[in-house]
Formats: structure tokens, sequence, C-alpha cells
């Protein structure tokens, strides 16, 4: 039974070699089909990956804090446009930063109110350019650096900001924007600090620090009709290994503020990447969607392709099975070639796939994942097209009758 | 008639093959009671549509639509599954088709290694016994021809080494002469008959009535029915079987192969 295989591999390899340029037409459908999936699923994971290595490079005693309640279920955040919440009223107040600082172990929190609004100087700055209210400890919690001039002081006058790298050239045309004036909202702000280029333009925090301004929470507050509206809270722990308690303690510490309502999430590790990362697989998901369809006409043509063999072959079939082939043989036979079909149109795809998706990361910020669940979706979606579309092709080639087929010339 | 003293390879009870249904029904084998011995070569005749080849068919299990009784060395073919009979097929029957029935993209001895592919043989194994008996047959330089650069003669004899590759104990043989000149039919008949003496159950189908000279029992059918059934007193079935090629006819059969 094993020879029977390998002379069936064997012998689709000689048929397929036999009308070469027929086979390699057929295979490159499944290339397309599987070189689409490969690249998409290689640079959504990508993407995925880079919050998630954020988060790693903090040290992993990060925890968020966001308003709203913990979703259990991913498909309604997908839905969902990701900013909603930005919309909403926040759920977090001023009180619970202050309870959340009297936590043991707690380094710093950092509370994060995102505004919109125009931004303006010599140029005025694109119009999502994000204004973000915070307090000096953001600096710690989010390990940002200034390469010129200092972070937020509460010392100083509130009407002071730091401002991103890409930002200050944006509206001064330069890097070295000390000292210069800045219009938020309609309110003038001394520039103090100019950050360092973080090139990290996806990040947990929903934010691009290159090019947005941070301005001191009690600035924000008075842009804000005097109310804090707090998107988010970062907190960082003196070790990682207190981060679970205080993670414990924050939950209990905000629920008591909170009334007994868990209309908030703390989120660590892998979690404060989701919300990201689910945006990145509804994505991913469509996207493969479409690259699936592409896979079907490939595995139609496999189709149309076999039983254009099985048609031409008629007579080989009749000599096989007077000669001792069973049906089951026959089958073997066809179905070997098929998947030899889409298993090769596979195996390019997926080179194929990494070649265009190592090309277009070249444009993107982050670059294409190498995980094995790529590689097995690529072979393992080839053997289910090539079994699929091959199937019918050899049963009709098994079922036909011996004599017909032997009286058929070629 | 027939050689009692030997067991009976096929037994047909009443069979019949019916085509077409309704108005459009014909027994193409009207109802054929016959029995077949190890050792015999039989020769069967007719007029074109008197059922001879769908008679081979059926003794070859390429058709097993049938009525009536058909025992193969004493086992009803009926009770037999598909899978089995393929099995049959590869292991018991060699066919020999009037067309030769090569298959034309692959190499000499390829085709001659088919049968063994359905035994479950090593590519290598498979090989050495194709080339083992093409050398029998004296197309050894041939082996890696492709079959349309063959001669008619030559491609016979690659087809009938293919049927007998296996070393089956029933030929079928359907007007294996009916495409070559009477030189190449000569040495088929010739390669026939030794087959036949060596032991092996022929069943010839034929149109030409010298070659049922070749032949230990002649049959002849006519629409459907066996129209007469009679032993031929040849000097050729002497029943010697598995006697070796002697050294005389191995030299000739060289001559001619070269030729």
């Amino acid at each position: 039974m094993r020879f029977l295989f390998i002379n069936h591999i064997q012998n689709a390899k000689q048929s397929l070699k036999s009308n070469r340029m027929r086979s390699t037409l057929t295979m490159l459908g499944i290339t397309i089909g599987v070189a689409s999936i490969t690249a998409i699923l290689a640079l959504s994971g990508g993407a995925s990956k880079i919050v998630g290595d954020q988060v790693d490079a903090l040290g992993g005693n990060v925890a968020v804090i966001r308003p709203g309640a913990p979703s259990d279920t991913p498909l309604s955040d997908i839905t969902q446009t990701p900013n909603q919440q930005q919309f909403a009223a926040s759920t977090l107040t001023e009180n619970d930063i202050d309870a959340i600082e009297k936590i043991p172990n707690v380094t710093s929190v950092a509370p994060m109110m995102i505004l919109s609004g125009a931004v303006k100087a010599t140029k005025s700055a694109p119009v999502n350019t994000a204004i973000i209210a915070s307090t000096p400890e953001l600096a710690e919690s989010n390990d940002l650096t200034v390469q010129d001039g200092q972070f937020l002081d509460p010392e100083l006058s509130p009407y002071t900001t730091v401002i991103g790298p890409q930002l200050s050239i944006d509206v001064f045309g330069t890097e070295q924007s000390i000292g210069k004036m800045v219009n938020i909202r309609g309110q003038g702000f001394t520039v103090i600090g100019v950050l360092k280029r973080t090139n990290n333009p996806i990040n947990y925090n929903g934010v691009d620090f290159d090019s947005s301004v941070i301005i001191s929470r009690d600035a924000g507050k008075s842009l804000n009709q005097g109310t804090l509206q707090i998107q988010q809270i970062n907190v960082r722990s003196d070790t990682i290994g207190s981060l679970d308690q205080v993670i414990i303690d924050t939950n209990k510490a905000l629920l008591k503020n909170h009334f007994g309502e868990a209309d908030f999430s703390v989120l660590s590790g892998d979690q404060i990447a989701e919300p990201t990362n689910r945006l990145f697989t509804a994505i991913a998901g469509t996207t493969t969607a479409i690259a699936a369809i592409s896979l079907l006409v490939g595995g139609i043509g496999i189709m149309n392709i076999m039983l254009v063999s099985v048609a031409e072959r008629t007579r080989e079939i009749g000599i096989r099975k007077a000669l001792g082939a069973s049906n089951a043989d026959v089958v073997a036979q066809f179905l070997i070639e098929s998947l030899a079909l889409s298993i090769g149109g596979g195996i390019s795809g997926y080179v194929i796939g990494y070649v265009v998706a190592f090309g277009v990361s070249t444009f993107l910020p982050f670059d294409p994942v190498f995980t094995w669940e790529i590689g097995a979706i690529a072979v393992g979606v080839s053997l289910v097209i090539g079994t699929l579309f091959g199937l019918y092709p050899a049963i009709r080639a098994a079922r036909k009758d011996p004599i017909d087929a032997l009286r058929q010339y070629d | 008639m027939a050689k009692t003293n030997l067991p009976p390879v096929i037994v047909l009870k009443d069979l019949k093959k019916r085509f077409g249904i309704g108005d459009a029904e014909h027994y193409a084998i009207d109802g054929i009671d016959l029995t077949i011995r190890r050792g015999e070569f039989i020769a069967i005749m007719g007029p074109s549509g008197c059922g001879k080849t769908t008679l081979l068919n059926v003794l070859g299990l390429l058709d097993s639509k049938i009525e009536g009784e058909y025992e193969l060395e004493e086992k009803s073919v009926a009770t037999l599954s598909s899978r089995r009979q393929a099995r049959i097929r590869s292991q018991q029957i060699g066919f020999i088709f009037q067309s030769f029935n090569l298959i034309n993209r692959l190499t000499v001895i390829d085709n001659v290694a088919l049968p063994l592919i359905y035994k479950g043989m090593t590519q290598l194994a498979r090989i050495k016994q194709a080339s083992a008996i093409l050398h029998n047959f004296h197309l050894g330089e041939r082996e890696y021809y492709m079959p349309h650069q063959l001669s008619g003669g030559q491609t016979q004899r690659v087809a009938i080494a293919r049927a007998l590759v296996n070393n089956p104990s029933i030929i079928l043989a359907d007007e294996p002469t009916g495409n070559l000149d009477s030189y190449a039919s000569h040495i088929i008949m010739e390669e026939l008959s030794d087959l036949h003496k060596r032991g092996n159950t022929i069943i010839m189908v034929t149109h030409n009535p010298r070659l049922t000279t070749y032949a230990s029992r002649v049959i002849t059918m006519l629409d459907g029915k066996i129209a007469t059934d009679t032993q031929t007193p040849t000097k050729k079935s002497d029943g010697d079987a598995k006697r070796p090629l002697g050294k005389k006819k191995r030299a000739k059969r060289k001559k001619e192969a070269k030729s």
C-alpha cells in the first residue's frame, strides 16, 4: 500500500510534468490565494505584535485603567467604532487617581485626558493632533524622554507644554522650539520641552506622542470647562511581582469609589494590547475572507483542470482498470494529482506571500511575523482545497466503466 | 471434447449479457454454457457483433453486470466485491488488446511494469521484473523507447509482455493480430503458442480462421450463442507445460528481433 502511494506520487509528478504549462497556471490560482492570505496574516500579526512588544518593553509592570466595564464579547467591540468611548463621558474621576496613588507599590499614576482641537503656531498642526492633558508621571509611566528642555512640572505655570518632535516640525518648521508660543484651542502655551522621537505611531495609548502636545492636567481641565475627562490611567508598580497585587488593590479601591459598580477595567499585559489587536484581527479577518474568494477561484481552476485531465485520460483509466487497478487506486491517483497542484501552489504562495509582506512592510512601521500558525494555515488551506476540489473529478474517474473507457481513442 | 482430467478454470452456466432497455433491449450473449479447463488455448470465432468481445470482457471481469452463473476457479464472480475483482484482474488475468492499449506517455518498461504497481511492488522490483520479461521478448534494447517509436509487431509484443509480467494463469487476447501484417502476426501467434505450451490458459478472439490452427479448441459464436465447439487435434498443443525455449528457437528469435 505504501509503495502504491509512492507510485501515485511519482505518477502525479510525471503527469503534471507532461502538461507543464497547464499545471503551472492551475497552481498559480492557489499561489495567489495563499500568497494573499499569508501576506495579510503576517502583516496583521506584525501589527498586533508591536503593541504587545511596547507593553513588554515597558518592563511588564504596567497596568492600564480604562473607563467602561470590561467586555466579554469581543465581537461587539469590533462592530463599534474604536474611539466611541472617547466621546462618552468617562467614568474615571480625579478621586480615582488619588485613590490609586495611595495604593502601596505604585510608583507612578498618569491620567490621560485626550482632547482634540486646533493647535497653531507659525503654521497649523494637522487637524487630528492629540492634546494630552496629564501629570508629570506620564513621562515615567510611558518611558517618555525629552530631547530638549524639560517635561511638565507642577511648579511651573499650567500654560506650559511639551510637544512631540514631529509636531514641532509641523508647526514651527524645526525641532528647536523651546520658549516659543503655541496656540492650543485659542489659549497660548509656552513650549518648555520637545520629546525624543518614539517612532511608535501605533501604541496602546491610542496617540502618537511624536505629533501630539502634552499639557498639564489643570490646563486640560480649564480647556474642558473645568472637568477632567480621563480616557486612561497608566499605573506602574515598582516590580513585576507586585503588579498583580496592585491590580487587585486598584480594583478594590475603584469599586469602592464607584459604589460597587464595575464601570471601569484594569488591564495588564496582553489585555492592554487587546483592543488594538481586535481591530487588526477584524481587519485581517475581513481581508482574509476576500482573499479566500481568490482561493475558491483557484480551487475551481483545479477542479476544472482535473476534469479535463480525467476526460483526456479516459483510455488510460480503462487500461489501468483492466490491468488490476481498483476504484480506490484510481481515486487515489487523481486525488494525489490535485493535491500536488494545490500543495505546490500553497508552498509557492507561502513564499511569495512573505516576499510581498516584506515588500509592503518597508512602507509600514512594523515587520511581518513568522509563526508556525501561518505556515500551517497555508498548507492546511491548500490540503483542504486540493481534496475538496479534487475529489469529484477523482470519483468521476474511478466510476468510469472500463469497457467504455477502453473504447475511447486518444 | 475438452480434456476432462484438468480442473476447470472458468465455468459459465446460461450466461446472458443484455444491452439497452425496452424496445432497444438486445442480448449480446444469449445463454452460453461453457467450461474452460486449465491449459486450454481457445480461439473464439464468429462474425462481427456475435458477442465475442463481450464474452471476453465478461470473462476478464471488466463487465460484471451479467445474468446467469460465472464461476472463476470454482468461485462465483457475483459474490466478489469490485476490489476483489480488481485484485483478480491484477494477479490472475492478463489482457492483450487489438489496439495494444499502451499508455503513450509512459516508456515501454513503465508500461510493462504497470500491472505490478497494483500488486504493491517497489519501483526497483517492478523495473527488474519488467526488464526481465522484456528481455525474454527480445525487447531489451527498446526498454526506454516510447510506444510510438516501435513497430506494430514490437508494440504488440510489449503488450503481451505487460499481460504476462504478473504471471497470470489466464490470458485473454482480443484480436491480438488484428492490426498487424502477416509476418508480425506469425511472430505474435508463436509467442502465444509458446505461452500455451508453458501451461497458460489462453482465450483468444479472432476473425482470422488461419490462426485457429494454433488453438487447441475452436468455438464459433453466432448471435450471442455458441454455434460450434470443436477440439482441434493440433500438433502444437502437445500439453508440454513449462518447457523452456530451445536453443534453436532462441537463436531464431534473436534473429527476428534484430531484423
